[in-house]
């Protein structure tokens, strides 16, 4: 897959978008943390935001990345955020310290670890001298990592191990701690892994090439972070309250509605005229 | 720390070791597989029509739940199964490929590397049509496949169950339950673990291909020492990380 991408600059600098998704998707995963102080889990949508916001900030990475023709496709770069994103993610999810209080922090240090060893190799053992290479494979690590933990923060309301594992159902009345029907006995986090894998790689598949805009994208990635939000909250129906769950699939509705609504708009905007052109007409008989 | 005082520092360790062979064997094993990308999607390159993270994550995968499926069989059948696995998806993609090229777009198959098929000796030249870099999958390329998701399979199942028999024993010690309560979290951890394991070597294999290779006899393919390293240093990183999720 060696297909030239062409170098365009967008308006917003690569930095801005870093800081919005980082800390966007952090104070987004933070908000899911007061669940536990305030013993609500009405404000589990925030943890879809985190990752639409997150994704919002993979996109542009994905891009600055794949600029250089690294000779793969697109997706495979979506692939190694989540694939690295992942690991670092569940090792943070144990340090359950006060709730889970540094669980964010540790899983961003823990990813941008991860990320860094794959990019080093990538640039110095496999010799591909990528001057963005080692940055951008830490900062889609993290990406990968905040993705998963806001959709899991969505779906169960909290991004803590003992969250994820265990369980509370009412049988004849005793509430039982059972793990098969967890987010991770029940694999659910395989689910969450593609949706985000597939959200984040797709904007920049979708619009590289001559006429890559990057307002457009970046509302595309937002519409792609929507899109996983709403399987993740029906998913959620099964883990929170009726209501929380309604709020997150609400949200990710409207988010998605909206978001969609102003894409093709950009890509209406971005696109060739549409000609009024009339069929040849056919010569009349005789001449 | 309760865990590593039960366990032992030398089962942890083993399971290291095993987690990053079986990185290894991804990495190695992607080098087989005949990736063609976009031009052979036009039948002007030789090979599958898709991208080499692509392909490895689908043979590996294939393999690796073939494996998961026999991981209570012990770990040379969960091995052998995860192996043929891998393989067998390969050879069904390949024919496939082959079918539809022959008899779909009446395309005879021909190597651009090579002007003899290493395997069969049968002659590629006079078949390879003007200006592309050959087209479908020639004998050597379909072997190389299966090879490849052999090899796959193989090293997504030994991380798999590597890291299962360490959860298995670590996760009862942390929630002082049985093993029995806990099965299903052990095996989906173990599961996503091999696979986020398995998309980085594949993609680190993939960087170090750089597009399309025809197989095993590809002047490409002498370049899989270098990954042999990254990969190995790469899952030895994520191993650690897998493996501390249950010490710490």
């Amino acid at each position: 897959m060696t297909v030239k991408v062409e170098v365009k600059e967008g308006g917003m600098p690569h930095n801005q978008i870093l800081a919005t998704g980082l800390i966007g998707s952090l104070v987004g995963i933070y908000i899911t943390y007061l669940n536990n102080i305030l013993g609500t889990d009405l404000l589990a949508f925030f943890g879809g935001i985190a990752a639409t916001l997150a994704l919002y900030w993979g996109s542009h990475t994905i891009k600055r990345l794949a600029s250089y023709g690294i000779g793969t496709g697109v997706p495979s770069a979506g692939m190694i955020a989540f694939g690295s994103g992942v690991i670092g993610f569940l090792f943070a999810t144990r340090f359950a310290i006060g709730g889970g209080i540094l669980v964010p922090i540790i899983a961003v240090i823990a990813a941008a670890v991860i990320g860094a060893v794959a990019g080093v190799m990538a640039n110095t053992i496999l010799k591909m001298h990528i001057p963005v290479m080692v940055s951008a494979l830490i900062e889609m690590s993290i990406v990968g990592a905040l993705t998963l933990m806001g959709l899991s923060a969505l779906v169960t309301g909290s991004f803590t191990f003992d969250a994820l594992v265990t369980s509370r159902i009412s049988f004849f009345g005793m509430e039982l701690t059972t793990y098969e029907s967890s987010l991770i006995g029940g694999s659910i986090i395989a689910v969450l892994f593609l949706l985000g894998g597939i959200a984040i790689q797709h904007p920049f598949n979708a619009c590289l090439g001559p006429s890559w805009e990057q307002d457009r994208m970046l509302m595309l990635a937002l519409e792609c972070g929507f899109l996983s939000m709403i399987p993740a909250a029906v998913i959620s129906f099964a883990f929170i309250s009726m209501a929380a769950a309604t709020i997150s699939f609400v949200v990710a509705i409207v988010g998605w509605f909206y978001t969609y609504y102003r894409y093709i708009e950009l890509a209406r905007r971005d696109a060739a005229f549409w000609l009024d052109a009339k069929p040849i007409k056919e010569p009349e008989a005789g001449h | 720390m309760v865990v590593l005082e039960t366990l032992g520092i030398m089962v942890i360790l083993i399971a290291l070791i095993g987690i990053i062979i079986g990185g290894v064997l991804i990495g190695f094993g992607v080098h087989f597989v005949p990736v063609g990308g976009a031009p052979a999607a036009m039948g002007q390159a030789p090979g599958i029509a898709t991208g080499v993270a692509m392909l490895a994550a689908g043979a590996g995968l294939a393999g690796l739940f073939g494996g998961a499926w026999a991981a209570e069989l012990g770990l040379l059948v969960a091995l052998a199964a995860g192996a043929v696995g891998g393989g067998l998806m390969m050879a069904i993609t390949q024919l496939m490929v082959n079918i539809i090229y022959i008899f779909g777009m009446g395309i005879p198959v021909a190597s651009g590397k090579v002007a003899k098929d290493p395997i069969t000796g049968d002659t590629q030249t006079e078949f390879k049509s003007q200006g592309t870099e050959g087209h479908g999958l020639p004998f050597v390329s379909y072997a190389g496949g299966v090879i490849g998701g052999m090899l796959g399979g193989l090293g997504g199942t030994l991380i798999y169950v590597m890291l299962l028999d360490v959860y298995l024993d670590a996760l009862p010690l942390i929630y002082s339950t049985n093993k029995e309560a806990i099965y299903l979290v052990a095996v989906s951890l173990a599961g996503i673990f091999a696979v986020g394991m398995f998309l980085v070597n594949a993609v680190l294999a993939a960087y170090n291909i750089t597009g399309t290779i025809e197989g095993p006899h590809d002047p490409k393919f002498k370049r899989f020492p270098r990954d042999i390293v990254a990969s190995a240093i790469a899952t030895a990183v994520t191993g650690i990380f897998a493996l501390g999720l249950v010490l710490v």
